[in-house]
């Protein structure tokens, strides 16, 4: 409230509109949980690729998690979160219906996506990639940065910084890609799922109040 | 400029007043909400949400319906096409104005 009370003309409707929905959607912690569990899955797969030889069984299933199920699991999630917030919910949160995602910003983050892929996958075919160091600091960086920007509230603010310190860290230790982004990502999704778990049963514990 | 601030004239008193606008704005960027959605995200009381969705209500910009999802009473908000007409004139006028 305290919001467009205060300042009601310094930015329009449809920015206050997207900031308390923003914090409505991470209202109840779901959202951590389910990155929590894609960046534990991611540094599963990690852990599979330092563990085992190249070439062995672990080894190359490690590549199906990565493309297969992290992407599964992060798609399905939402899908997930919408259904249990429905079903559960309802009573806590309320009902809303988000209007249908914008088509034209949907393709240019996928075809940023693919470029980035396609970045990746041509780097490693000509072993033409900038240091490992450099990789995970930027990727520590970026999170962070992505983290803080996307969530906005303060404990994804404090995510961020802890994850592009910890990017830092892992970076200035010189381990390798591997191991860097298994610490990385296991640490992070470890954080995001406590975070997401404690922020659930707070939300949870509040009495809710009877609608209209 | 000065032709410009007369425009604030021109705005609609109703959506101007701040939770109002907040109610509406956050209405325009969803198909549809409930009461509870709506207290919850802007953080209005109840007594103070229904007053102010009434009042929208009365002018026609915002549609009430009171249904049911299982035993959980639902009063479902949703902006009609008036009410999208006048916050577009509003974004509109404070643009051009400040």
């Amino acid at each position: 409230m305290q919001d467009l009370l205060s300042r009601p003309f310094d930015e329009n409707p449809d920015l206050t509109a997207r900031r308390l929905l923003l914090k409505g959607h991470n209202r109840d912690g779901l959202p951590e949980i389910a990155i929590g569990l894609c960046f534990l899955i991611t540094a599963f797969s990690m852990w599979l690729q330092v563990a085992f030889q190249p070439g062995s069984l672990p080894y190359r299933e490690a590549a199906l998690i990565l493309g297969v199920l992290v992407p599964a699991v992060g798609l399905g999630s939402m899908w997930a979160i919408k259904k249990v917030r429905r079903h559960f919910l309802i009573e806590q949160e309320g009902y809303v219906k988000l209007k249908p995602p914008n088509r034209k910003r949907l393709v240019i983050v996928g075809a940023f996506s693919f470029l980035i892929a396609v970045a990746m996958v041509v780097g490693i075919y000509k072993r033409a990639l900038p240091p490992a160091s450099w990789i995970l600091a930027g990727t520590g960086i970026g999170g962070g940065v992505l983290a803080a920007r996307a969530g906005r509230l303060p404990r994804y603010v404090v995510g961020g910084a802890i994850m592009a310190a910890t990017g830092i860290l892992v970076a200035l230790s010189r381990v390798s890609l591997e191991k860097g982004y298994m610490i990385l990502y296991g640490s992070m999704g470890i954080l995001s799922l406590l975070s997401g778990c404690v922020v659930l049963l707070l939300f949870l514990r509040r009495t809710p109040e009877a609608g209209e | 400029m000065s032709r410009n601030i007369q425009r604030l004239t021109e705005i609609d008193r109703i959506i101007h007043e701040p939770a109002r606008l907040m109610i509406v704005a956050l209405l325009a960027a969803v198909e549809e909400a409930d009461f509870q959605y709506l207290r919850l995200a802007t953080g209005l009381t109840q007594g103070n949400l229904s007053t102010h969705l009434s009042r929208l209500a009365e002018a026609d910009y915002v549609a009430i319906e009171k249904t049911f999802r299982g035993k959980y009473p639902l009063t479902i908000c949703r902006l009609t096409a008036r009410g999208k007409e006048v916050l577009d004139k509003y974004r509109k006028v404070i643009r051009t104005a400040l």
